[in-house]
């Protein structure tokens, strides 16, 4: 923490950024935390209560953060994936953002928890990621647990699930996106989720419909899955922010697999690895062409 | 004061079964599939939880996510428009807290300003509120701040709190009364309000403090305070994402759509709605009012704790805490209220 502080004081006081974007202590656990003075670099934080995705706030569609000028973020392994992805995206300039990299062993699952971290209490996503610390960073700070070894529940919920017989696969996705009532926070705090003006707010023409109704709720959830194939890094925002309990994250994880299996791309922080979504290989699969 | 009555446990679980029988609908708080407490359709009194505030409020039973308000058809140069029912069969909400029984009723104002809504009041009028006094709070609840309480009967029809082998009952209002009377061999003699009060007493100990209680103050810096550089130093986190709006027993707003059925029929609607969101106050030119975050935080603060009081003399916030415990950012209201009456009283300013 002290090596943490020591460098946004540093990066403040030299004038190099205008603000850290780190954690600190809320009210109700960690959160994210805007730093702009030197002193206030003593606020910063980093423990396993820190789950958010910072990257979320590099988003160009974000019109009072680009007002900071340029900014530090503190990233975990996973969390400069989703950078990787606003560079490979040509959202950012990499020269933009200085990346203060934490080294990692995992989060809990919920950033009021006051659990240690374990087995048991760490948060999903985490279980089986080979990062413990983001190569893209201009610095790197701490200390990192050894990880927790994989499968994660998802994935083995998701094996279940592409086992079912359609028809029961159908039920369990209807009665779960029949909870939606498209409040779109999902699209919100999501870092890749940067569009100007998102499909589902267009209405001349209404691609999707806005109401959380079967219908409404499935375009949208199926348009976002598609929108996010070979992009979402695995931050687990989306579903940490259901105000219904989705388990979003099923959907994109599947999706990533399917994008890994056929296209051989897994997010990673390189953002020079070409995206699958605009990039075209003479093997692709294609067996989809009529 | 109101009258009295006391309900046992036994009778309460039978009062549920009654409804089942007489084709009432039941809701309350009761687990979800993913392990959280929400308030929904329940047959059995054994489903409730009563020591977990529910993730959603009740607003969802007034003004559900998305309904139709008329159905429309093409012929030819015409548009029929097909009414669709605007009666709703009786329901009891059981197991209700007091900060959400007191939303709805706050939310009645909006509701009959300067028109009445047809849904919002066919559903308030088919609908009988049975409040349980609440337990107690965690740190974001507030509700003594915003003048309410723990055991607040506001919105109630009837008021629960928990006495020996059962429970004291509060008749509120007449609808209160007319459900004692049509099962009143389920209710008894027993013990009277009194028996509750240590109950009462704890609930009330574990939520005050967290908010000064001075709305007075707080509504007066929100007017005086529009440009100050507070509201861009709280908006710094947040993600627009709406889930304290969505979370909200008051918050209320809604869109208006029309969705085509078919080449000729189609449904308007209205939906849930957040001023959270860019799109809210987008205008067609392309113009936004509220450009960015910032305005939109303000926004949240100023509708419930000044321009509401301004225009019906209360507040747009009943202190449940929920926007605190859903915010994905840790944006919390007790923290905003508490600075705001610091900065107005002259004990601190923006970071």
């Amino acid at each position: 923490m002290t090596e943490l502080r020591e460098l946004a004081r540093r990066l403040l006081s030299e004038g190099t950024v205008n603000a850290v974007l780190g954690w600190e202590e809320g009210p109700r656990g960690a959160r994210p935390a805007f730093v702009t003075t030197p002193d206030g670099a003593d606020r910063l934080i980093f423990d396993p209560r820190c789950v958010h995705d910072l990257a979320s706030y590099l988003s160009p569609r974000r019109p009072h953060l680009k007002k900071l000028g340029k900014v530090a973020v503190v990233l975990k392994p996973c969390d400069a994936r989703a950078v990787a992805g606003l560079i490979r995206e040509t959202q950012i300039p990499r020269e933009n953002v200085v990346l203060v990299g934490v080294r990692c062993g995992g989060v809990l699952a919920d950033p009021e928890s006051t659990a240690p971290l374990s087995e048991t209490t760490v948060a999903d996503r985490c279980r089986g990621c080979p990062d413990r610390e983001a190569k893209l960073a201009d610095h790197v700070v701490g200390t990192a647990g050894a990880g927790f070894p994989g499968p994660s529940r998802r994935a083995q919920k998701i094996e279940e699930l592409a086992a079912m017989p359609v028809d029961r696969r159908w039920d369990f996705w209807q009665a779960e996106l029949s909870k939606c009532v498209r409040c779109h926070a999902c699209r919100q705090v999501c870092p890749l989720c940067f569009c100007e003006r998102c499909m589902a707010d267009k209405s001349l023409p209404r691609w999707i419909e806005s109401s959380p109704h079967a219908r409404g709720n499935i375009a949208w959830h199926i348009t976002r899955a598609m929108h996010l194939a070979g992009r979402c890094v695995d931050c687990g925002e989306c579903e940490r922010v259901c105000p219904e309990g989705i388990p979003l994250g099923l959907i994109t994880r599947k999706i990533a697999q399917v994008v890994s299996d056929r296209y051989d791309f897994r997010p990673s922080d390189d953002p020079a690895v070409p995206a699958p979504v605009g990039t075209y290989r003479m093997d692709d699969p294609q067996e989809f062409i009529l | 004061m109101s009258t009295t009555t006391f309900i046992r446990t036994a009778d309460l679980k039978g009062l549920v079964a009654d409804f089942n029988a007489a084709g009432i609908g039941v809701a309350g708080p009761a687990r979800t599939s993913d392990g959280a407490v929400d308030y929904q359709s329940i047959t059995s009194f054994d489903a409730v939880v009563l020591d977990a505030q529910p993730r959603n409020s009740l607003k969802q039973f007034f003004l559900p996510p998305t309904e139709p308000l008329f159905k429309y058809a093409r012929q030819g140069q015409d548009v029929a428009i097909l009414e669709v029912p605007m009666s709703f069969p009786p329901r009891v909400l059981i197991g209700a807290r007091p900060c959400d029984a007191a939303a709805v009723e706050v939310l009645d104002r909006v509701m009959n300003w300067d028109y009445k809504d047809e849904p919002w009041f066919a559903r308030r009028d088919a609908t009988t509120i049975v409040t349980f006094a609440c337990p107690g709070g965690d740190r974001s609840c507030f509700c003594t701040a915003v003048g309410l309480a723990p055991d607040a009967t506001r919105g109630s029809d009837l008021l629960l709190a928990p006495a020996g082998d059962g429970y004291v009952v509060e008749i509120v209002t007449p609808k209160g009364q007319k459900l004692v009377d049509a099962y009143a061999k389920r209710f008894a003699t027993g013990a009277g309000v009194d028996a509750t009060k240590a109950y009462r007493d704890t609930a009330r100990a574990s939520v005050e403090g967290h908010v000064p209680a001075r709305p007075d103050v707080i509504r007066a810096w929100v007017e005086t305070h529009f440009e100050d550089p507070f509201w861009a130093e709280i908006s710094m986190r947040c993600h627009g994402c709406g889930g304290c709006a969505a979370s909200c027993p008051t918050c209320h707003c809604f869109d208006i759509v029309d969705e085509p059925e078919t080449l000729t029929e189609g449904v308007r609607r209205r939906n849930w709605d957040t001023c959270q969101t860019s799109l809210f106050t987008m205008h067609a030119s392309g113009h936004n009012p509220r450009h960015d975050q910032c305005g939109r935080c303000r926004q949240r603060v100023n509708h419930k704790f000044a321009i509401y009081p301004a225009r019906f003399n209360d507040i747009l916030c009943t202190g449940c805490g929920r926007c605190a415990r859903t915010c994905p950012a840790g944006q919390d209201v007790t923290e905003i209220l508490t600075r705001i009456v610091a900065m107005a009283t002259g004990q601190g300013g923006a970071a």
